[in-house]
């Protein structure tokens, strides 16, 4: 698995803070790709988990001599991440926990409206949260003082998280049976839609700030999200924001994905995503061990 | 975005695969939802080839479907 992304530095570092004992791990250290890493190539018909075809062309010729030849590989560049993501997903499964991907840009209001949910839910549903930023712990500590407990994940230059990092953030954080698990991924609209974390689910939140032509402009992201979240409803009126218009675009790039429409701050539109999020919860620690 | 990241797994995929032997040709198999950009991948390539048992092969892109990002196959370089 790639370390890091196209805007990184190689010396850049991963780390994992425990704002609860202050306690930091180095969970890479300017990870370039390397061959150490052990991935699986001896598989040569690996497929992965996709469902497509892969026509094999048996009219490309496979020469097996020793020279010139043309080795198969099939293989999914993308598999150590999707491994290790299916391993998580297993887990999470296996323990009842609900785990959701939390997707945004910047600033559009996933860390208050995890604060918002954790104070509502207490009593209710147990949640713990793994948040993703570049750099500071601020909003672990933010989730802790809201009652939860968190685990920081900074990625240096990194735009997204990987699936390791979440099975790393996951046995220190060791979620209960039953509960919520939600993995707040780095601000930003297009990385993180490719990397499988083994969540349950997508959730992609947008703000009435950002404008209503976001899902169009950022299609892979909404497309990937089985739910979008319109925060920031209170804000609406101050920037002319067209809400059916914004409904209508998220629509047209996923006709399946289910929506919300809240505003984190005010409280207003909060109860349908509360109750939805309970459900799903009691849903998976249903199908524990099923 | 992370072209740069992805050809880096690219590389070494198929130099570990390779196993020390000089590499002609790499074929990547892309469906039009992978969220990957040809132009970028080609453009990274030959900077992260160079120095290993890639550097001067080509990489050549195959239509595939969905959300495919495979690596398809590799030429060796014929022994000298």
């Amino acid at each position: 698995m790639c370390g890091t992304c196209g805007c990184s530095d190689p010396a850049n570092a991963v780390t994992l803070t425990d704002p609860d004992s202050g306690e930091q791990s180095l969970l890479r250290q300017g990870a370039i790709a390397g061959g150490a890493e052990g991935h699986h190539h001896h598989h040569h018909h690996e497929h992965g988990h996709h469902d497509h075809d892969h026509g094999h062309d048996h009219d490309v010729p496979h020469v097996h001599g020793p020279n010139g030849e043309v080795v198969t590989l099939e293989q999914a560049v993308l598999a150590k991440n999707d491994q290790i993501a299916l391993r998580n997903r297993g887990w999470f499964e296996g323990r009842g926990v609900l785990a959701l991907n939390l997707v945004s840009s910047p600033g559009a209001g996933k860390t208050t409206l995890l604060e918002r949910t954790i104070r509502e839910l207490a009593g209710r549903v147990e949640i713990a949260v793994i948040e993703g930023d570049q750099m500071t712990a601020k909003d672990a500590e933010r989730i802790r003082a809201a009652g939860a407990r968190a685990i920081q994940i900074n990625t240096g230059a990194g735009c997204h998280l990987e699936a390791d990092m979440v099975a790393e953030a996951v046995r220190k954080l060791d979620p209960a049976p039953g509960s919520i698990l939600m993995i707040e991924n780095v601000g930003n609209l297009v990385c993180p839609a490719m990397f499988d974390l083994g969540e349950r689910m997508k959730v992609a939140v947008i703000s009435t700030t950002e404008g209503e032509d976001k899902p169009l402009k950022y299609p892979h992201m909404f497309r990937a999200a089985e739910v979008v979240i319109i925060n920031k409803l209170d804000l609406a009126p101050h920037v002319d924001f067209d809400q059916e218009l914004c409904r209508a675009n998220i629509r047209e790039v996923n006709p399946d994905a289910r929506l919300f429409a809240l505003s984190a701050r005010s409280g207003e539109g909060l109860e349908d995503w509360l109750d939805f999020l309970a459900g799903e919860g009691r849903a998976a620690s249903l199908r524990e061990g099923a | 975005m992370h072209e740069l990241g992805l050809t880096r797994n690219v590389v070494s995929i198929v130099a570990e695969h390779a196993g020390g032997r000089k590499v002609r040709r790499v074929r990547l198999a892309i469906g039009p939802l992978a969220c990957v950009e040809r132009r970028a991948l080609s453009f990274c390539f030959d900077l992260v080839a160079e120095g290993t048992v890639l550097a001067g092969a080509s990489l050549e892109f195959l239509e595939a479907e969905g959300d495919t990002f495979l690596i398809k196959d590799y030429e060796l370089e014929e022994a000298a």
